[in-house]
């Protein structure tokens, strides 16, 4: 068994055993849920460091992904059609490797803030960890068919995490988030039907669900409907523009982008804490990753012909969400509107096709998913203390919480965008592939560049504006006395926890080398395979 | 009389030497009589020996079947009324599995087996049925799509009013009854038209074709319709789904979960049959087009895809959204119908073996749901989930199967008919198998919002009483954690079906 495999499905194993193990230990659950993460951390931290960024580019060549798997998987003669061949196919390369990584410490840090989960325990562990195995699942596949069953396998747990652990509008948020990302990924099946159907394996010579495949356009079938030479029409619109679009917005409406972003704020503020952290930490990034590995990789020519409005998107996205940000009362969702502000960046980078706009993106995406679980974190921590959120009801706790208040400063600051912390670098590429693109290949005006900027100081605005209100002044509760008892400073855990992530982002911005290291060769390659169109 | 004399011998030749491949069937009527004669002398507490024998008598007739798999060729019967292939033997090993599975599920409902009259005359159909099922799929003239027809429609009226104790049970027997005569006789009348257009029964015939191509398009497009409002009546695809959802909610719900899986199924083994030599004959001799199968499975299939995903939102009573749900899977399968080639039959046989799977598995768990706490409202499910777990837990497994999410095998045959449809339109182009795909995909997302209803009240929402309901153990619950746990395994290793 391989180290993906066992990265993949060791949470399976724990989760049947949380499974048959009785009720009466449940105390246990979440320590095995912590031994398995623990030991995820583990493997990806060995794949992190043996991973060689320059050698293993990946992209569109199976030869340059590191610990590549492929076993035939499911072989059913089709009669006239030939065999349809579908392979259990994992690797990674510079794009998908610090996922791994990341998504095991998101993990670690949504167990430990599973310590608060009281009821129905045994329920709550196994989705988490088949959960956990989906994610995992995604970053590593590289079968299309592997792909979509690890991606639709994500819902279905989320769906009940948030519906049943959730608060008190839990149902209509996880049904919206169901039925939203759903929406997207039916279409995205009819996309990959059509590209089977386009695509042929040359070593077998049968239709293929293998992405690398789809991504070389000598192995596109004369006349297919996704054929690049046949420039095949669907209602008056390229085909290849059209599986394109459909393809992308199955993947914005998870990043989310404006105007399908709109399942997010319910998904984020109903969820409980550790869900919160988990969607917005390494779910959102699972769009992100899509339109990188799959969009861009698969359909190049799209991508330039549309990375004006790629551009666009991702710059509406940042504006709009920071002043939704604004406006907000409740902190969790405050919370959750800069996340989709923040994760415009990712889309204005990825839309330059240059190598700083790419890296920026990835780097924006690992550093988001360092900062968010640690801002949603920290929520967590007074709503279940007293079990509100609003902005106004909270004032001057830095002088009863002073650990905390340190730690959101810490939060807060990093996520503004300050030098020294990951998010400045993130942001900052992002920016300078935005800016650079009109001179290097005119993808994306310079506007959009300074629009972007604009949302780094919103984005200051919203958070100053919250810290001043809630943290400094004279001390006063909405509840009073009785709050100030609850309102106890962080315990040992949750101090852990925090300090964890607040070293990892300022790290990454310190040595922003360590992330792009590893996958400056990746996104050297994907942008070569771009430009050849 | 004196004309045939010379032929005679080699007639009865060839009906003899027929029977020969007809042994699953032969050994059907064996178990029929021997089914009756148990139940007279070995009455029991609940007809167990009639059960068993019932049992055991469809599986071996399925090993029959099974046997004669190997190596298969097409083979017609009997003056060619009766085909067997590899597709026949395939859809009769579905109906065997079904049959069965509809056996065990009588033997394990209260409400059929506390009833005056006991379930021996039940199970005393179940062979009868079943060999009206294998004809179906076998028939290659009208007068044996008719009969066969008529023997699954007369047990079917006989069991949707086997237990009728409420005034909704009795009209909903009554409905079937008489709907179903009505569609069976506009389905002769339509027979009678295409006899008298060519003077031949056999579809297959060149005669029959040639002679259809003769008469006038409007009248033959006449004949092919009503035809198929009878084969659409098994379907029950839109606009012939009106009798679906107060019979499926008024029967017995073992009779519903039968009546919506084996003779639905059955219903495109004769569809098959019947539109075959249609599209022979279209590729032969391209210039005569004797009737738009295409399209008019097209538009049907739209219909009854968007009417039947969508009516069934508003559905709170769990047999009825299930009836509505099975409409719109019809529609679906319909898809790969339309597309009518080698990969959209391998096609049409997953999904629908998949369906009967999903079908079977749901009904069992309406009724165990339904004896254990006398919930029939899906707003009557709250809480449940954390009391009937087990139960609750293969709902989703099947519900999410209907919809078809991967890892279930319902996303694999899903992904087969969208396809099969994709195959179909790369070659035409046309609009309508476009449509086709489209609406496919939406109302998957459609039918979604429905099916989550059920996990929705069990799960999401508290139950407001304290009732805790009786829980007894029922055999019924291992075979629907056997069928879900075959959902799953299909979906991750489809090749095994093979």
């Amino acid at each position: 068994m391989s180290l993906l495999s066992l990265l993949i499905f060791f949470p399976i194993v724990a989760g049947s055993l949380i499974l048959i193990l009785p009720f009466k230990q449940r105390e246990s659950y979440k320590y095995i849920a912590l031994a398995t993460v623990g030991l995820q951390i583990l493997l990806s931290a060995f794949i992190y460091f043996n991973f060689d960024g320059n050698a293993f580019t990946g992209i569109a060549t199976q030869s340059n992904y590191q610990l590549v798997e492929r076993l035939p998987w499911i072989n059913l003669d089709l009669g006239s059609l030939g065999k349809l061949q579908i392979d259990y196919f994992l690797g990674i390369d510079g794009l998908s490797m610090p996922f791994l990584l990341l998504t095991s410490i998101v993990m670690l840090i949504a167990v430990i803030s599973s310590w608060e989960i009281k009821a129905n325990l045994k329920g709550y562990f196994v989705l988490l960890m088949l959960l956990n195995t989906a994610v995992m699942g995604v970053f590593c596949a590289l079968d299309f068919f592997l792909f979509y069953v690890f991606y639709e396998l994500m819902l279905l747990p989320l769906y009940f995490l948030i519906g049943m652990w959730g608060g008190a509008r839990r149902e209509y948020a996880a049904i919206k988030f169901f039925l939203y990302t759903l929406f997207g990924s039916v279409f995205m099946l009819l996309v990959i039907i059509g590209l089977y159907f386009s695509v042929i394996d040359p070593e077998t010579g049968s239709h293929t669900f293998n992405m690398l495949h789809m991504m070389n356009p000598a192995n596109y079938v004369d006349g297919s409907i996704f054929s690049l030479v046949g420039n095949q029409q669907l209602f008056g619109m390229s085909a290849r523009l059209l599986g394109f679009i459909v393809l992308f917005i199955a993947f914005a409406i998870k990043v989310p982008v404006v105007p399908l972003h709109t399942w997010l704020p319910d998904a984020h503020v109903e969820a409980p804490t550790p869900v919160s952290i988990i969607l917005a930490g390494i779910l959102l990034k699972v769009g992100g990753y899509g339109i990188l590995r799959i969009c861009v990789s698969i359909f190049p020519d799209a991508t330039i012909d549309s990375a004006w409005w790629l551009g666009l998107i991702g710059v509406v996205s940042i504006i709009y969400g920071a002043l939704n940000a604004l406006a907000q009362t409740d902190l969790k969702r405050l919370i959750a509107y800069s996340s989709v502000s923040h994760m415009g960046f990712v889309l204005l980078g990825i839309a330059s096709v240059t190598a700083e706009g790419i890296s920026g993106a990835m780097l924006q995406m690992i550093s988001h998913g360092i900062l968010s679980p640690m801002l949603f974190f920290l929520v967590g921590v007074i709503y279940n203390r007293v079990h509100s959120r609003e902005i106004g009801d909270f004032k001057g706790l830095a002088l009863i919480m002073p650990k905390y208040t340190t730690f959101i400063m810490i939060a807060f600051f990093a996520s503004l965008g300050l030098p020294g912390f990951s998010a400045f670098i993130a942001e900052a590429f992002s920016l300078i592939g935005a800016f650079t693109s009109e001179s290097v290949n005119g993808l994306l005006p310079r506007w959009m560049a300074i629009g972007g900027s604009l949302g780094i100081l919103l984005g200051a605005a919203y958070l100053l504006w919250t810290l001043q209100r809630m943290f400094f002044g004279e001390t006063i509760l909405k509840g009073g006395e009785s709050w100030r008892i609850k309102l106890s400073d962080l315990n040992k855990r949750e101090v852990f926890a925090l300090t964890t992530l607040s070293i990892l982002a300022l790290v990454l911005g310190i040595l922003p080398s360590l992330a792009f290291d590893k996958m400056n060769g990746s996104v050297l390659e994907l942008i070569r395979l771009v430009s050849l169109k | 009389m004196q004309e045939f004399l010379p032929y005679l011998s080699q007639l009865i030749y060839s009906g003899v030497s027929g029977f020969a491949h007809l042994i699953p069937e032969i050994i059907l009527t064996i178990v029929f009589i021997l089914v009756i004669v148990t139940d007279l002398f070995f009455p029991g507490k609940k007809s167990s020996a009639a059960f068993w024998v019932c049992i055991i008598g469809i599986t071996i007739s399925a090993v029959a079947v099974y046997l004669k798999n190997p190596g298969l060729i097409r083979i017609s019967l009997f003056n060619n009324s009766i085909i067997i292939d590899q597709l026949a033997l395939s859809f009769k090993l579905i109906f065997s599995a079904v049959t069965i599975l509809f056996a065990i599920f009588i033997r394990y409902n209260k409400a059929l087996q506390n009833h005056k009259k006991g379930v021996g005359d039940l199970y005393m159909l179940l062979p009868a049925v079943l060999i009206g099922l294998n004809l179906m799929s076998m028939s290659a003239s009208l007068l044996m799509i008719y009969i066969s027809i008529e023997m699954v429609s007369i047990a079917s009226y006989l069991m949707v009013g086997y237990a009728s104790a409420t005034a909704k049970q009795t009209e909903a027997a009554m409905k079937y009854a008489l709907f179903g005569s009505i569609c069976s006789a506009v389905m002769l009348y339509g027979m009678s038209l295409l006899y008298a257009f060519t003077g031949s029964i056999n579809i297959g015939d060149e005669a029959f074709l040639t002679g259809l191509s003769l008469v006038s398009e409007p009248a033959v497009s006449l004949a092919m319709i009503l035809v198929l409002v009878g084969i659409g009546f098994k379907l029950s695809f839109v606009p012939l789904h009106f009798w679906t959802p107060d019979v499926y909610e008024g029967a017995p719900t073992p009779v519903t979960a039968f009546l919506s899986t084996a003779p639905k199924i059955a219903g495109f083994a004769l569809l098959i049959r019947f539109i075959e030599p249609f599209t022979l004959f279209a590729e032969t001799h391209p210039d005569k087009e004797l009737f738009d199968f295409k399209t008019a499975l097209t538009i049907v299939a739209l219909l009854s895809m968007i009417i039947g995903n969508f009516s069934a939102i508003w559905q709170n009573n769990v047999k009825r959204m299930l009836a509505y749900s099975a409409i719109g899977h019809t529609g679906f399968a319909l898809m790969a119908i339309v597309s009518f080639s080698d990969q959209a039959f391998t096609a049409i046989l997953f999904y629908l073996g998949i369906y009967a799977i999903m079908n079977m598995a749901a009904f069992m768990l309406v009724d165990r749901i339904e004896e254990q706490t006398g919930a029939t409202d899906v707003r009557d499910y709250k809480g449940l989930g954390k009391i009937l777990k087990l139960e609750f837990v293969c709902f989703v497994v099947v519900l999410v199967a209907l919809t078809g999410l991967p890892p279930t095998a319902g996303f694999v045959a899903k992904l087969f008919v969208f396809s099969a449809a994709f195959q179909q339109y790369s070659i035409s182009e046309s609009l309508w198998t476009f449509s086709l795909l489209i609406v496919g995909a939406v109302t998957t997302v459609v039918s979604l919002f429905y099916y989550l209803k059920i996990p929705l009240y069990a799960f999401l929402k508290e139950s407001e009483s304290e009732l805790v309901p009786t829980r007894k153990s029922n055999g019924i619950i291992y075979v629907v954690i056997f069928l879900s746990a075959l959902l799953i395994i299909f979906g991750l290793f489809p090749d095994i079906l093979k």
